[in-house]
């Protein structure tokens, strides 16, 4: 069981996230290209690249010194790199977590409240609500099972694999949704029946943290 | 003379756009600078080249920035975060239509206009193609006249805080839903098209803000009270 999410786990979760992206581009591309404009995978895909060139994933350590300047370089990396909508919206993510005065590695109640403080970004960011069928429909679940699974009194690694199975439950649930932000927002009714490409990816991002953490 | 930054997902598609617009009287000796595209020449935006913009063309007068569409949006809000306060205190973000409103805002900053009159030139961009088609930009039919029955229209204030987003705007299209018939709407302080109310789409784009004046417009004078007592009761929200 692991009871912080240490500079090293923290590089883990975020080549995960690298490598699903890579994996999973296709299906994200074509998520998006129902309803969209079919560019968020390519974009996310080439964001993880140069995050993993600016961190130097491959090798065993990286020119950052904790947690909190990892996040920040990834948010920043991404900010430039995505070219979508999705690079200022992850950008705002990863730079609010990473924001504050956090420890070298981070307890389970800081990295609960960093993934608080990164939805907050993203809201204000895209000043979209739950249901509008954006990514937040898959975080704001994962961070709300976070809280409860804290709560009633489990470690990082459980809390983390209810946020992540939260974040997958609310990306299902986008399926139905009409789009009310972004551009599948001017299909209208057409954009309901299909996956939120957005939700999709931030499920990825949370269950690559589970799986680094567990 | 203030300077004009245009953020937009495509290098010339930005290009174009400040050619077309700089053809008018002044508008070329107004400097301007662009933050388009990918680092690859790709589609799509980067907020860290907004922030280069906008401190290229930091200038006393300030920088007004005209975006596309999206992640333009997204990017040059972020980057007006990320820019030393000073600057971004100098900085306004345009809601105007790319094209038209960089031709409005180049032409009055041509003429020595400020921050604030070169915004609101750029906003007002979209008024003379509306003038021209008849203010009906979703080519709506106007069926009620035609048939000699009888159109009532009321204005009414939005007093939504955070205007008609995502929620208001879905009970104010149920709500026109239930009523039946056709009812429009425009955005009287934007000075924008009708819309059907029944179109969420459509009542997004009003882009109503707090204290913006909204008509309504309908064959039946009891949908548009009906209406009108809806949204000046915030819609649910309140």
């Amino acid at each position: 069981m692991t009871q912080e999410l240490t500079l090293e786990n923290a590089r883990t979760w975020i080549r995960g996230f690298r490598d699903v992206i890579a994996r999973e581009a296709g299906t994200l591309t074509d998520l998006d290209s129902a309803i969209g404009d079919g560019d968020h995978g390519i974009n996310m895909a080439r964001g993880m690249a140069a995050v993993s060139d600016a961190l130097t994933l491959d090798d065993a350590t990286g020119p950052q010194a904790n947690v909190a300047d990892l996040l920040k370089k990834v948010g920043m990396t991404l900010v430039s790199t995505v070219g979508g909508a999705a690079g200022p919206l992850y950008g705002t993510f990863f730079l609010r977590m990473g924001t504050g005065a956090l420890p070298e590695s981070l307890s389970a109640s800081d990295f609960g409240d960093a993934l608080a403080r990164g939805l907050d970004g993203v809201v204000a960011r895209g000043k979209a609500e739950l249901g509008d069928k954006t990514m937040i429909d898959a975080l704001a679940p994962a961070v709300e099972a976070y809280r409860a699974a804290l709560a009633s009194g489990g470690d990082l690694a459980s809390a983390t694999v209810q946020a992540a199975a939260a974040a997958i439950t609310g990306r299902d649930a986008t399926i139905p949704l009409v789009a009310r932000k972004g551009r599948a927002s001017y299909l209208g009714e057409r954009s309901a029946g299909h996956q939120d490409p957005g939700a999709t990816s931030m499920a990825m991002l949370l269950s690559a943290a589970a799986d680094a953490v567990a | 003379m203030i300077a004009v930054l245009v953020v937009s997902h495509s290098r010339p598609l930005a290009e174009a756009a400040v050619s077309l617009a700089s053809q008018m009287v002044g508008a070329g000796d107004v400097p301007v600078a662009i933050a388009a595209g990918t680092a690859e020449g790709g589609l799509g935006t980067d907020a860290l080249a907004v922030v280069a913009g906008l401190e290229q063309l930091d200038n006393p007068d300030g920088t007004l920035v005209l975006s596309d569409l999206g992640s333009a949006v997204l990017s040059a809000e972020m980057a007006l975060e990320m820019v030393d306060p000073s600057v971004a205190r100098r900085v306004l973000l345009s809601p105007a239509p790319l094209v038209e409103g960089l031709v409005a805002g180049l032409v009055t900053a041509g003429s020595g206009a400020g921050l604030r009159e070169c915004a609101a030139e750029a906003a007002r961009g979209l008024a003379a193609k509306q003038a021209h088609l008849g203010g009906d930009e979703l080519g709506e039919v106007e069926s009620s006249d035609a048939d000699g029955a009888e159109v009532r229209a009321a204005i009414v204030r939005i007093v939504n805080p955070s205007g008609l987003h995502a929620r208001p705007a879905a009970t104010l299209v149920s709500a026109a839903g239930k009523l039946g018939g056709e009812i429009r709407l425009r955005n009287v302080t934007t000075g924008s098209g009708w819309v059907s109310a029944v179109s969420l789409t459509g009542v997004m784009i009003l882009g109503a803000a707090l204290g913006h004046e909204v008509e309504v417009e309908a064959g039946d004078p009891a949908a548009v009270s009906a209406l009108v007592e809806l949204i000046a009761a915030g819609l649910g929200e309140l």
